[in-house]
């Protein structure tokens, strides 16, 4: 009797563990891709320094919702929609305010002036978990604030998305202005939200395709001496501009390596281009392509082992892809139409290009072999993709059609994204083309 | 001859009486019949096609089926006090324990008439079938008592009958959904999936917080990718709570549920 007692109680608990270890597992394979609601507060300073961070406060908080908001993956929740105040906030956030109103994410500051210098103090909290997730102090001068507040939404960026930001970054283009055939170019720059922008050059010579050094403060471009292209290097800090090597034909489409120490470029002569590449320092030249088509546009891969270019050597322009070295030359495009401006995305994973097709042109993305093409946006006229620094968004250039009178033909900046949903238009003073997106500045 | 005659009766009625003992035609016993078991028949198809997005206008029609359903069940009790005063029906139901999750709430406050009136006793339990059918518990050894526990434990075990339906773990994949918002930056790695083990409460609330079951991983300062996908899973179930609790009969099956969060087909691009 007992031990059929006992048998009955151990076949019970052994019924009850059974029960307990199931455990049903439910996979999440998509998700919500509407922008993260974010509140970005007014930063809070002390009571004396109204006079000098009032505007701060507020313009601080400004930047950063629009570079987030700008990325298209964030949506800044409207500040009259917040519950709790600043000052508050400056001790605690209440998270159960800030997820009533639907913020998974808060991000607080602090101002204050020592010395001269603006301290600026942001921390990043989940609202969801009830905790911070990221803090940082920034040191600089009162009037640099605005750097200041690109790069925390640089670090907003990255901790909420896991990749790099790319709002502290600049982009330089050449302003256009004046009737069609007479057209003044000047080679131009700005921040990528289009604020503190400047003229780097006077606009007397034509000035084309201007890049970025991705690791100097230094940008090579196109201009024309006595008539012929030719490739320049400036230093944009100290001005001084020089021409690269002394070679007999026209040069034009120049880069840099993903090192800044080599610049790579197509030489002219006699009707036939081919790629050459200059060493900086030795003013060494190295040919790449030797054929009787007209090969162009190269650009490196980030890891600097292979080239994409174009070539119409197969009786259409293509993209073709070759090592360092000039071997291995192989095309890469497949489908129908013409491909053009090829450029290597930063991380590494795609090339961007323009095509043209049945009198259309096209953004678009493929991966380094050639697959997976994918077309960004179409229109009358647009062309030259340039990466940001993180290989999510593309700026590039579009025109509009002149009328029959020859008005109405205008020339401005755009970006897309990969997902090719948030098209933009960056704001400049005057028409714009050729834009070069720089990486994080340093 | 008159001895032959009823020699030849006697025997005629001898062969009869032994055919009718004998032969299974004459023999028309009352046969049980066994009562007929309804099987019904359903395609997968209609249970599982349920909408992906937790919808105000759904949650209604499904309140409403459910208010009805437990109308039904309570008519001999509730019918007369709804009718009386929305009042009582109130604090009838203030006296109520059951655990409601917000959102029931908020139905419910929408539609104050239909209230249902559930009282505790009311409640179907499985875990009290044996009291309801043996009246004469007070009596019982205690060799019955575990044989009855053995039963309940039995009938909470996850079976055919009381798994989740597909619909209903569809149910909960639709919410989880809605409330995760993938880190989209990350790059595509084929380790990349969070498991999240989760403990429910029967409105659907948690019980506990959270467990990332590779807590370590997500710890360590050299993967700040995989940091950033669990701390956006850890965000959706907590933005999700509490889920919209399905069958509470089969609690049991879904109190403790692992939820994998797997970017990796939208990573891959």
């Amino acid at each position: 009797m007992i031990k059929k007692t006992i048998q009955k109680i151990l076949f019970f608990y052994l019924v009850i563990i059974t029960n307990a270890s199931a455990l049903i597992e439910i996979d999440i394979t998509e998700g919500n891709r509407e922008p993260l609601p974010i509140a970005v507060t007014n930063f809070f300073y002390a009571e004396d320094a109204i006079k000098d961070l009032d505007q701060i406060s507020i313009d601080v908080s400004k930047v950063i919702s629009a570079d987030l908001e700008r990325s298209g993956l964030f949506k800044s929740i409207d500040q009259e929609a917040f519950i709790q105040k600043t000052a508050s906030m400056h001790i605690r956030p209440r998270h159960e305010d800030w997820r009533l109103i639907n913020a998974q994410a808060l991000v607080t500051g602090e101002l204050e002036i020592d010395n001269d210098k603006l301290r600026v103090e942001f921390r990043l909290w989940d609202t969801f978990a009830e905790k911070e997730i990221e803090a940082l102090v920034l040191i600089t001068t009162i009037d640099n604030w605005r750097r200041i507040s690109h790069m925390i939404a640089d670090k907003i960026y990255e901790r909420l998305t896991g990749e790099e930001g790319y709002f502290d970054t600049r982009i330089l283009y050449v302003s256009e202005n004046g009737p069609k055939n007479n057209r003044i170019k000047k080679l131009a720059i700005m921040d990528q939200d289009s604020f503190n922008h400047r003229y780097l050059t006077s606009g007397k010579e034509l000035v084309l395709t201007p890049r970025f050094n991705p690791v100097k403060q230094e940008i090579t471009y196109l201009s024309y001496f006595k008539n012929l292209p030719r490739v320049y290097l400036l230093d944009i800090q100290t001005g001084i501009q020089e021409v690269v090597g002394d070679f007999p034909g026209m040069t034009f489409a120049p880069r840099f390596s993903p090192d800044g120490e080599k610049i790579i470029m197509s030489l002219a002569r006699d009707g036939n281009s081919d790629i050459y590449v200059m060493d900086i320092k030795s003013r060494v030249v190295e040919r790449l392509t030797d054929n009787p088509a007209i090969d162009t546009s190269p650009s490196y891969s980030p890891d600097g082992k292979k080239i994409t270019f174009n070539s119409d050597r197969g009786g259409s322009q293509q993209i073709y892809v070759m090592d360092n070295k000039g071997r291995n030359q192989t095309r890469i495009s497949r489908e129908t139409g013409n491909y053009a401006t090829p450029v290597w995305s930063p991380r590494g994973d795609l090339i961007a290009f323009t095509k043209n097709f049945q009198g259309r042109y096209f953004i678009g993305v493929m991966r380094t072999d050639g697959t997976g093409e994918r077309l960004l946006t179409e229109n009358w006229y647009q062309e030259a993709p340039s990466w940001s620094s993180n290989g999510r968004v593309l700026i590039f250039y579009r025109e509009t059609k002149a009328d029959d009178t020859g008005k109405g033909h205008s020339s401005s900046l755009w970006s897309i994204d990969l997902t090719g949903f948030n098209e933009r238009k960056i704001e400049t003073p005057e028409d714009a083309s050729d834009p070069s997106w720089s990486r994080l500045i340093q | 001859m008159r001895s032959s005659i009823l020699s030849s009766i006697v025997l005629h009625l001898a062969i009869m009486m032994m055919a009718i003992v004998s032969l299974p035609i004459f023999n028309n016993p009352d046969l049980e019949i066994p009562p007929i078991v309804q099987v019904e028949l359903i395609e997968i198809s209609e249970k599982t096609n349920v909408p992906k997005v937790s919808k105000k206008k759904d949650k209604k029609e499904e309140k409403k089926i459910e208010e009805k359903e437990v109308e039904k069940i309570n008519q001999p009790v509730m019918k007369p006090k709804v009718e009386k005063s929305n009042e009582k029906v109130k604090d009838a139901s203030d006296k109520d324990e059951i655990v409601k999750n917000k959102i029931e709430q908020k139905m419910f406050e929408n539609v104050p008439i239909k209230k249902p009136v559930i009282k505790k006793k009311d409640k179907f339990d499985p875990l009290k079938i044996a009291e309801l059918i043996d009246k004469s518990k007070d009596t019982k050894t205690v060799e019955e008592d575990i044989e009855d526990l053995e039963y309940d434990a039995l009938d909470s075990t996850p079976s055919l009958d009381n798994k989740l339906t597909l619909s209903e773990e569809d149910a909960i994949r639709a919410q989880f959904m809605q409330c995760w918002s993938i880190p989209i930056g990350i790059p595509f790695d084929d380790t990349m999936i969070v498991k999240i083990k989760i403990s429910l409460n029967t409105d659907g609330s948690l019980l506990e917080p959270p467990e990332v079951l590779q807590h370590e991983r997500m710890n360590k300062p050299s993967e700040k990718y995989f940091r950033t996908l669990a701390e956006s899973a850890l965000r959706a179930v907590r933005r999700c709570d509490p889920i919209k609790a399905p069958d509470i009969n089969r609690y049991e099956s879904w109190k403790r549920i692992q939820l994998n969060f797997d970017p990796r087909e939208i990573l891959r691009g």
